[in-house]
């Protein structure tokens, strides 16, 4: 069996076994619903005023697609590895030829997959219940680009999560603590004019930070995204790399 | 296999223990001094232990002897001290499509079927057996499309012991693969293993169920607090360690001290032999009756006046060996000798014992004086 097929294995594996659970596949679409019908239906944007969501609405299509590209991920990794560690999975596919990158491989390819439909079902959303718009340019096609290697970037991270914390709660908990500060400091719904000076370096060491870049200048302000997507690649590679170490192998 | 029963002090390697394979090859597991601790905890304290190629090897021990943390050694799952060889080689650098592994807790994927989850860990192979051979050697073909999670816990672990073959493994480690499966799935696992034992698979198995072990089992090693008490073929661990054949006297009154002199004064008459007569919880036990003597020891009864409900005679077996040298006899049978003294007896079985064994087996028998 080569590695592509024990990757292919492990995917179509925890693929069949993510997709029945239906409760799981339920939130994993509905919760970033929930959020753009909230804040792009309800709240929406007042391009006038000050504060939050003063800018115009296609200004956070990547905060938006930034709740399933992080929260997704690492919770659904974390989770995993905390299951698979209760249930000797590990234990038993350390005696398999499957490596721990392999595993992780696999599952993120399985979150790219979900994640990259949940995220087609926000951008619709989005464009049909609020007033933002899309660029229609060939960087465009770019967008599902950015979605896959932010996925990748985070399994490392839920990897590495699910590896520190020794529980299933305890890996819901940590996601939680590390998920909302990024989401809302890394350029996504607040902007760096609301930011103190001093804080801003913080924000540049923010993964999220060139995703929400990357993608803005796609969907809404158009000009250079490639450095994005190269800042955004090398961290997902480092997050992977780590990520694979610290899949547990042992009890 | 015709060895040497040993009971072993851990700290050297068990003599009689077979140190190749039945051809005189290499051994394909090795383990010296295998230590292992958790905190102040010695899960294992020394293991000495070799299994020979084309092998069935039983560990038994109590819970929390070590049994699961030195499978985990020998497959490389978890790191351990001293020398660990697998085919001659360290356990995390073996092939791992030699390796077969069911774990003790093992919980695959909940919601996929015993037929996807032998396609899976099948999968990860370069090459596997076919899925319905092993589906129908473990006896799920007739479940094969239900999710593992509407399985019963019998048909449950028999579909984990199908991932545990499915590589068609030179060496399988079985760690308790029958808990909670029903005689029926028992019986289809006993067969599984004696068929990949007479192909020549090497079989590593551990399990609380005495007959199970005995007949599965060419040689067994019995694991307490970390440290091999004992090891080798099982007919011959029961011969030197479980001491004598005895008969059970089942009665409604309790039974006194009187009694129990009574009996032993009518026993030694018509056998001339010294018996140790006890008191049980309901009745008493008479050692050393042959099967030729079982009419005169029950004379001796009548004579005592004894009048007992039922009556019942048992050889020793590998649970006498195992309950007398891992120390928990006394706690099995609540008869008043106290579980620190027998887990000493047991303890003493282990301390004294010689690489040759012999003391410990002498300590150990119910002939040899320790009650």
């Amino acid at each position: 069996m080569t590695r592509l097929g024990r990757i292919r294995t492990e995917a179509v594996a925890a693929a069949r076994s993510f997709t029945r659970r239906r409760t799981a596949v339920f939130f994993t679409f509905f919760f970033p619903v929930i959020l753009v019908v909230i804040f792009g239906a309800l709240v929406r944007t007042q391009p006038t005023g000050g504060g939050l969501f003063a800018e115009p609405a296609g200004y956070y299509i990547p905060g938006y697609l930034a709740v399933v590209v992080l929260f997704t991920p690492l919770s659904r990794v974390g989770s995993e590895i905390a299951r698979h560690r209760d249930g000797g999975r590990f234990e038993k596919l350390a005696t398999t030829p499957l490596s721990r990158a392999e595993w992780l491989l696999a599952h993120t390819l399985v979150n790219v997959g979900i994640i990259g439909a949940a995220s087609l079902l926000i951008l619709g959303l989005v464009l049909a219940v609020t007033d933002a718009t899309l660029i229609l340019s060939p960087a465009l096609a770019a967008l599902p680009l950015f979605v896959a290697v932010a996925v990748a970037l985070f399994c490392g991270l839920g990897a590495v999560l699910g590896s520190l914390a020794d529980s299933q709660d305890g890996v819901i908990a940590a996601s939680n603590t590390v998920a909302l500060p990024l989401l809302f400091l890394s350029e996504t719904f607040v902007t760096p004019s609301l930011l103190p000076e001093w804080f801003l370096p913080a924000v540049a060491a923010s993964p999220l930070t060139y995703f929400a870049r990357g993608t803005r200048a796609i969907t809404f302000e158009g000009g250079a995204w490639t450095g994005d997507l190269l800042v955004l690649t090398a961290l997902a590679a480092g997050f992977l790399a780590v990520g694979a170490y610290a899949v547990p192998r042992t009890e | 296999m015709d060895e040497t029963a040993t009971a072993d002090a851990g700290d050297a390697p068990a003599e009689g223990a077979t140190p190749g394979g039945p051809d005189g090859g290499d051994p394909v597991v090795v383990g010296e001094g295998v230590r292992k601790s958790y905190g102040d905890v010695d899960a294992l304290d020394g293991v000495d232990l070799d299994v020979a190629a084309g092998e069935v090897f039983g560990l038994i021990g109590p819970n929390g002897a070590g049994k699961t943390t030195l499978v985990r050694a020998l497959t490389g799952t978890t790191e351990a001290e001293g020398g660990l060889r697998v085919f001659g080689e360290p356990p995390r650098e073996v092939d791992p499509s030699r390796i077969g592994l069911l774990p003790q807790s093992f919980d695959p994927p909940a919601r996929l079927t015993a037929r996807e989850l032998v396609d899976y860990y099948g999968g990860l192979y370069d090459a596997a057996r076919d899925t319905e051979a092993v589906l129908d050697d473990v006896g799920m073909a007739d479940d094969a499309d239900a999710w593992y999670e509407t399985l019963s816990g019998g048909q449950r672990r028999r579909t984990c012991v199908a991932t545990a073959v499915v590589n068609d493994p030179d060496l399988l480690f079985l760690d308790e693969p029958t808990t909670g499966i029903d005689p029926a799935g028992r019986r289809a696992i006993h067969r599984l293993i004696e068929r990949l034992a007479a192909d020549g698979t090497t079989v590593f198995l551990t399990s609380h169920a005495m007959d199970e072990v005995e007949r599965l089992a060419d040689r067994v090693a019995m694991l307490r607090d970390g440290r091999v008490v004992a090891s080798g073929a099982p007919d011959r661990l029961v011969t030197e360690h479980g001491g004598a054949p005895r008969l059970d006297a089942a009665t409604a009154a309790p039974t006194t001290e009187g009694v129990v002199e009574a009996v032993a004064a009518g026993v030694r008459d018509r056998l001339g032999t010294d018996p140790t007569v006890e008191a049980t919880d309901d009745g008493l036990r008479v050692w050393g009756v042959r099967p030729e003597a079982i009419g005169d020891a029950v004379d001796a009864l009548d004579d005592a006046g004894v009048a007992f409900d039922s009556l019942s005679w048992s050889e020793p077996s590998l649970e006498d060996v195992y309950l007398r040298l891992t120390g928990e006899e006394y706690a099995r049978r609540g008869d008043g000798g106290p579980p620190d003294e027998a887990a000493g007896e047991g303890r003493r079985a282990a301390d004294d014992a010689t690489p040759g064994g012999g003391r410990a087996a002498d300590d150990a028998t119910p002939d040899g004086g320790d009650r």
